[in-house]
């Protein structure tokens, strides 16, 4: 197992450092100056070489061969993809280009919120998603289960922005239940313990800002969780269908054990496997949808930060912002691949 | 069909011609759910395409502030003049004949990307899985190890200002294949030590300096090179490029392209191509390694079949049903994503109509409760999505049958 794991993370490191690449070479997709293109044609001569000079934008992209001509080996590998490597290796994304504060500062502020939203949505998809996929595969061709699959085929086809959009007209503006934008009422003020609202006013004992708390992250997780919920329901009754046709099933039922008993304790335990799969998966789309969601919402995480920074041309943040969600994702990934080999005693890593 | 269902000599009469696809179109329409999928793709494809084409729209010139933000009315009033199904947005335009068009947007970015995302994808796949399954000819083994040759080549080519050292490294690649005679621990100090002069000096004439970390780079490249490079080397790097774009979730990615590109519709198809190349690649790879153990493929082969009519005749007919039903289900994710991208103000540009784009310029009159603006666009988006995803499920059950349940 250990050895497995250092095989694993070693083989990391390419696609971490081809993510670098991309991350890196997206400032390069900018038509044009890319200073220019951040502070606007009219921008003043001294403030485009500010930006020049904060980005590297006048080193090489990759090698310097006019340092190398010197002799200079430091000048030749002085280059922007290096110093863009090396401020990431020590934690530094870099500065916002208006607000001129550090990027990794400011996601570290917001990424709790990004992460509160996402994990409140995997929660509820699971919880609703595995139980759903469980009861349509044991109550298959019935009414019941067709009656998920097609709201789960629906939930798959749904443009979480238009979801999010219609929740907002019915629960907010018809039915006034929530409110629509932002983590909490203005007039709460919660410590910050650890950053996710709900953990921080159950350690406080604001009872009152909790229920507030929940009540603003309703809307939002609805949205979310909807393409997650659909699919991991989807996969379970399919996984389960196929685990129930096994040997192994039909002995357990030849012995008389009780249908739940079967269901859960012998199908579902290898039923669950791809289904694991496919949170891994979810969990990179719901970071990414946290952009369109939180958008909705003003939901002051990561994702509303990313879509600011691209409407205010803020380049560096938009890619602070991409490559720490493809570093969370490409981790969580990593977790799932792990979590194999406790789960799936059959699977054995070399 | 006639003569199919003559008897033959033997008395026995003989069944109905059946073929592959045409077994497929039975099952397919036999299916309430599929075929529910085909008439919302159809009435959707020829509504935007019969509007496209005999219902001219100028978005440009379409303006008109008295109609500002009306609710659906299928009956003229006093107030409002003309018939308006879908009511009126921000400028007074017919949300119901800019949904219409939108469409058109809309399945042009899913064709096209999925397009790009097919060719690219599937190209790559194929050619990585049949070489990671199938030798490579001595003439293919001389044209990979060239290439690598050229591409590695063209560091210490550029380093040296110079791009003769480069197809210098390409030739020395294809002799690395195709020679055979001198041993192995021979050839790895001849060519290194041919890659060292073929880096080092040309470099000399730019700088000492330079021409000592050309040479380096020079044997480096010519010991990888020294031998013939095998088919799954091609593979390796071309999955491993897919990781990397894997690494992303793909509507990061795309948004993130296009971010930085500019907005425009036909950005937005570049990107939702290239986010989607991998799961075509993936794809590809997985039914051609599987094909190629096919029976029929090997005796192809002992009979002599050359690997193009391998790849052509005998792999690429057998890959269109799962392809067939992943560019299906694809259409529904493009739509998706080019909806996200517009509604973010990356898509079309404005005063173009197109579906994401409309509810991204409607939400904010959610509100004041004109909820026509959002609510039809995003249900059309909804509706032709799930129209795909219908069609590819039953496309799934209707092309492999083994996994209908």
């Amino acid at each position: 197992m250990t050895r497995y794991l250092i095989r694993r993370l070693i083989s990391m490191i390419p696609t971490l450092l081809g993510v670098t690449v991309i991350v890196f070479l997206l400032l390069r997709l900018i038509p044009g100056d890319p200073a220019v293109a951040m502070l606007g044609e009219h921008a003043s001569q001294e403030n485009v070489q500010r930006i020049r000079e904060q980005l590297g934008l006048n080193r090489p992209l990759f090698l310097d061969r006019e340092a190398l001509k010197q002799g200079d080996l430091k000048g030749f590998l002085d280059s922007q993809y290096i110093r863009f490597l090396g401020r990431l290796v020590q934690g530094d994304l870099g500065a916002s280009i208006h607000r001129r504060i550090p990027i990794a500062t400011e996601l570290r502020q917001r990424f709790p919120a990004t992460v509160e939203l996402a994990l409140a949505a995997m929660v509820v998809a699971v919880a609703l998603g595995i139980p759903i996929g469980i009861i349509s595969a044991a109550r298959r061709n019935t009414w019941i289960d067709s009656l998920s699959m097609v709201g789960a085929l629906i939930g798959v086809s749904m443009p979480i922005f238009w979801l999010g959009l219609m929740e907002i007209m019915l629960f907010a503006v018809i039915l006034n239940w929530f409110p629509i934008g932002g983590r909490l009422d203005h007039a709460m003020e919660v410590r910050r313990i650890t950053g996710l609202l709900l953990v921080d006013t159950v350690l406080t004992g604001q009872w009152e800002a909790f229920v507030d708390a929940v009540k603003h992250l309703a809307m939002p997780v609805m949205a979310l969780a909807t393409i997650p919920l659909a699919i991991i329901a989807r996969m379970t009754r399919a996984s389960m269908l196929e685990v129930l046709q096994e040997d192994y099933i039909r002995t357990a039922r030849a012995k008389g054990l009780h249908q739940r008993l079967v269901l859960f304790r012998h199908a579902l335990k290898n039923a669950l496997l791809p289904v694991v799969t496919i949170i891994g998966l979810q969990t990179g789309n719901l970071l990414a949808g946290a952009i369109l969601t939180e958008t909705i919402f003003a939901w002051p995480g990561i994702g509303k930060w990313v879509y600011d920074a691209i409407i205010g041309r803020d380049y560096p943040v938009v890619q602070g912002g991409t490559l720490l969600i493809a570093l969370v994702f490409v981790l969580v990934n990593l977790l799932v691949d792990i979590s194999y080999a406790a789960l799936d005693p059959r699977i054995h890593y070399e | 069909m006639e003569s199919s269902r003559r008897p033959d000599p033997s008395g026995i009469p003989l069944r109905r011609r059946r073929t592959l696809w045409g077994d497929a179109w039975r099952r397919l329409i036999a299916s309430p759910t599929a075929r529910l999928g085909m008439a919302i793709v159809l009435t959707f494809v020829l509504g935007t395409v019969l509007a496209h084409f005999f219902w001219p729209y100028d978005p440009k010139t379409d303006l008109d502030y008295s109609l500002k933000l009306k609710p659906p009315n299928l009956r003229p009033t006093a107030e409002v003049p003309s018939i308006h199904p879908f009511g009126t947005d921000k400028l007074g335009r017919d949300v119901f004949r800019r949904v219409v068009h939108g469409g058109w947007n809309s399945l042009r970015v899913g064709v096209i990307s999925v397009g790009i995302s097919l060719l690219v994808g599937g190209l790559l796949g194929l050619l990585a899985g049949f070489y990671e399954s199938v030798p490579m000819t001595p003439g293919e083994r001389v044209g990979l190890t060239g290439g690598v040759g050229l591409a590695l080549g063209a560091i210490p080519a550029w380093l040296a200002e110079n791009p003769i050292p480069a197809v210098l490294f390409a030739i020395a690649g294809g002799l690395g294949a195709s020679l055979s005679s001198p041993s192995r621990s021979r050839r790895w100090l001849l060519f290194a030590g041919v890659g060292a002069l073929l880096g080092g000096v040309p470099a000399l004439f730019v700088s000492p300096y330079t021409a000592v970390v050309c040479a380096l780079l020079g044997a480096a490249v010519g010991a990888l090179i020294a031998f013939p490079l095998s088919g799954s080397l091609f593979s390796n790097i071309v999955m491993r490029l897919m990781d990397v774009i894997l690494a992303f979730p793909s509507i990061l990615l795309a948004i993130a392209i296009v971010a930085f590109l500019g907005p425009g519709l036909d950005r937005a198809m570049i990107a939702i191509g290239f986010v989607g190349i991998p799961t075509y690649a993936r794809l590809m790879r997985a039914t051609v390694l599987s094909l190629v153990q096919r029976d029929y493929v090997l005796a192809a082969q002992a009979l002599g079949a050359g690997h193009s009519r391998l790849i052509f005749r005998h792999i690429l007919p057998n890959t269109l049903s799962p392809i067939i039903v992943q560019s299906t289900l694809g259409m529904g994710s493009a739509i998706i994503w080019a909806g996200a991208l517009g509604f973010l103000g990356l898509g079309a540009i404005p005063p173009e109509p197109e579906w994401g784009a409309m509810l991204g310029d409607g939400y904010r009159f959610l509100t004041s409760g004109a909820w026509w603006a959002v609510t039809f666009p995003g249900l059309a988006i909804m509706l032709s999505v799930l129209g795909f995803n219908l069609l590819g499920d039953g496309l799934r059950d209707a092309l492999d049958p083994r996994l209908t349940r």
